[in-house]
């Protein structure tokens, strides 16, 4: 009887052992299925025709691709407010990771990378990291090159406009790009560029695109937050007198669809699945994550669903361009084999592949050679048929 | 018919203007809980986000401290100012024109002078600036009647175009890039923080030092006196033979050059260089005339209000994170709280009677 009594103990035992083990496990499991919260810091409102809005719909991208993620953001931040977001971000709402989103939020982000060892941290378009801080950009400069070769290909006066915020070396590399573009196709044609000093100034935009069509420019780019200079091409449009405009940022052909031909798009959501699969996943590491065509961070289009406004297909397909590597073709055909070759990866095309010389006659790139990156960071010189000078 | 008649008040008794406010306050919290709702948002749940936020950790309190310093500084200010009736709209550059100076001279002898003199050269450095730049309204109004709500007002942007001309211009540094900041102020010329926060001691010790100055000079001098008495009644103090142009430059010379130590102290606080105009300044010079009103315009109080609004600010990120509510929330909260509050005034200083029939 008592070997029985003791089996019988002993099988209540191993059943409460295995219960256990049974829960133990199961909270194990769900323990595993970790989760990653990250905070977005925004510089404008979401609701802004340009970056804040482009991050912001990266953000609702990732969070949809991701089960296993769950993000907080705030927009509207000032430079000087950032670190206190971070801290509320990291201390108050336990994220895993930071996204920043304005260049001036950078020594605040360096500064919260060596006070959270234990936290990571995204800071965009800056140039410091640290161990546990990486900086990500999606760069533009080769789909304004493609922009370029439409604006070359279109121009009846040969001046072309140009209206830029902040003469930093990001919109530098934007209007040499373009105008690297159109000197590919049309070498007579020279780039008059207008300085706003504002990201969101429809105001100043708008006056400024007014100054250059009084100049004689027939197509205008941009590099500022709102659409502006395109409806001021469309106005000038619906008056009888054709100004090409190309969107920036986000999908403006709706503001001009007479005046739009193209545009750059950009598109975060790609990148900030990436950059969260990895820190998932231990595989990140910290690195400047430069993002161009060919990782699909930089569309070609003033629309997502066309790259070019099929109103000016026509026009483009009637102008014949002569090149080393394609011979001649029309400027249409070799505006989809540019993109193609991007998409290929900038070693098999790049605007800035030499030689490359600045307006005051300087060679800035030798023939054969194509710019560094850091070359491409911290380029402040026209190329050789934009007009005037940087303002120092 | 009915119509109002409105007329002075002989006599304000303290606890009435104390039960004004109370309900003013609690008047303009019913009109921006009644928003919350709309927005979908539980108010309680709303105000108490807020109030946690900013109150309720040692985290959110240290940077309450720290955007509180200020809008101290220069709710004092505007405190004097408002009380002579000189209404100075443009603290928020006169800020700018401090940072501007104080900035400079950072800069200039930053690199060859020891940190205990540079330091207080920079704060009069600021001062200086920001009191220059209020006198230009004042000098205005003076010599040829222009509106100080106007000239401030208008000021704030010439100011602010100015200090865009310096970085992207002549003072852009050669190190950051291209992008248009200064450069960094040398070491000696950075204030040393509170350990674990950003609160910049040494403003923070000016600003209380200041208002308690200004509180003293307002109601215990004779230039107080005057203050006081062009405020209430120009005329009066013309037969009382006050000197206005005097005491008005004097006036705007604090005013503008308190908000001028504002502006060094968040520079040689917070940012370390100069960069674009609403990075510097984030809006205080005009949350510091909400300050100042809720203070009832005395230096004293504006600690207190300065406080209280740096709370609602920093409140502002917690709604805004856990609620998802706009960023506007915040600037909506203040300017409901503005208006209940002037409105306040308004009936504390007049009193209202409505009357039936013709009009006498």
């Amino acid at each position: 009887m008592r070997g029985r009594k003791n089996w019988r103990r002993r099988f209540v035992w191993i059943l409460f052992c295995a219960v256990l083990l049974t829960i133990f496990g199961a909270g194990v499991g769900i323990a595993a299925e970790k989760q990653l919260k990250a905070g977005f810091v925004y510089v404008g409102p979401v609701g802004d025709y340009g970056w804040s809005h482009a991050h912001d719909a990266g953000r609702k991208y990732a969070e949809k691709q991701l089960p296993w993620l769950k993000t907080v953001y705030i927009e509207s931040v000032a430079e000087a407010d950032s670190a206190r977001i971070i801290d509320r971000f990291i201390q108050e709402e336990k994220c895993d990771v930071v996204f920043t989103t304005s260049f001036g939020y950078m020594d605040d982000t360096i500064k919260a990378g060596a006070k959270y060892p234990d936290k990571h941290f995204m800071h965009c378009s800056g140039f410091k990291q640290a161990k546990n801080v990486g900086t990500y950009f999606a760069d533009l400069y080769q789909t304004y090159y493609l922009n370029g070769l439409m604006a070359g290909g279109l121009t009846k006066s040969n001046k072309i406009g140009y209206v830029a915020a902040f003469p930093i070396p990001e919109l530098v590399r934007h209007i040499n790009a373009f105008a690297l573009g159109i000197k590919a196709v049309n070498p007579k044609a020279e780039v008059h560029v207008r300085w706003t000093y504002a990201w969101y100034g429809p105001d100043k935009a708008r006056e400024a695109a007014e100054a250059l069509i009084a100049e004689g420019c027939d197509a205008l780019a941009f590099t500022e937050d709102t659409p502006a200079v395109i409806e001021v091409g469309q106005e000038h449009t619906e008056k009888g007198k054709q100004i090409y405009t190309f969107s920036h940022y986000s999908p403006m052909q709706p503001y001009g669809k007479d005046s739009v031909v193209s545009g750059q798009l950009v598109d975060w959501g790609v990148m900030y699945e990436k950059i969260l699969k990895d820190l998932y996943e231990g595989t990140w590491k910290s690195d400047d994550q430069w993002w161009l065509v060919a990782e699909k961070a930089a569309i070609l289009g003033g629309s997502f669903s066309e790259p070019i406004n099929p109103k000016f297909a026509d026009e483009l397909k009637a102008v014949t361009v002569k090149t080393k590597d394609f011979k001649a073709l029309s400027v249409y055909d070799l505006i989809f084999k540019r993109y193609e070759q991007m998409k290929k990866g900038s070693d098999v095309f790049d605007p800035y592949m030499g030689p490359i010389s600045d307006n005051t006659g300087m060679l800035q790139i030798k023939a054969g050679e194509k710019a560094s990156k850091g070359e491409l960071l911290s380029i402040m010189y026209y190329a050789d048929n934009v007009v005037g000078s940087i303002p120092k | 018919m009915l119509h109002f008649k409105v007329s002075d008040r002989e006599q304000i008794s303290a606890i009435g203007t104390f039960l004004t406010l109370v309900l003013a306050l609690t008047a303009g919290m019913v009109v921006i809980g009644l928003i919350f709702l709309l927005c979908g948002v539980n108010p309680f749940f709303a105000f108490k986000k807020i109030f946690s936020g900013s109150f309720g950790s040692v985290f959110g309190f240290k940077e309450t401290i720290t955007k509180a310093i200020p809008l101290i500084l220069i709710g004092g200010g505007l405190a004097l100012a408002f009380k002579a009736k000189f209404w100075n709209i443009g603290a928020e550059s006169q800020l700018l024109m401090g940072a501007i100076f104080g900035t400079w001279v950072g800069l200039h002898w930053g690199p060859v002078l020891p940190s205990p003199v540079i330091v207080p050269l920079m704060f009069v450095a600021g001062f200086i600036g920001g009191a220059l730049w209020g006198l230009i309204p004042a000098i205005l109004k003076i010599r040829f009647a222009i509106n100080e709500v106007i000239s401030t007002l208008m000021l704030n942007y010439i100011c602010a175009e100015f200090l865009i001309l310096l970085i992207v211009g002549p003072w852009k540094s050669k190190k950051k890039f291209g992008f248009p900041y200064t450069d960094d102020l040398p070491d000696s010329a950075i204030l040393s923080l509170l350990p674990g926060s950003r609160i910049h001691t040494a403003t923070l010790i000016l600003a209380v030092v200041a208002v308690v100055v200004l509180a003293i000079v307002i109601y215990k001098t004779r230039f107080g006196y005057e203050v006081r008495v062009i405020g209430e009644n120009p005329d009066a103090a013309k037969y009382a033979g006050i000197d206005f142009t005097r005491t008005t430059l004097l006036i705007m010379a604090i005013s503008g050059g308190m908000a001028g130590l504002a502006g060094i102290g968040e520079v040689a606080g917070i940012h370390h260089y100069l960069s674009y105009p609403d990075s510097i300044s984030s809006g205080y010079g005009f949350t510091a005339i909400i300050v100042a009103w809720l203070a009832k315009l005395n230096p004293l109080y504006v600690i207190f209000s300065g406080i209280f609004f740096s709370g609602i600010l920093v409140g502002g990120d917690a709604i805004q994170i856990s609620l998802g509510l706009p960023a506007a929330t915040v600037d909506v909260f203040n300017g409901t709280l503005l208006f209940f509050l002037i409105m306040g005034d308004f009936f504390t200083k007049n009193k209202i009677r409505v009357l039936s029939g013709e009009r006498a």
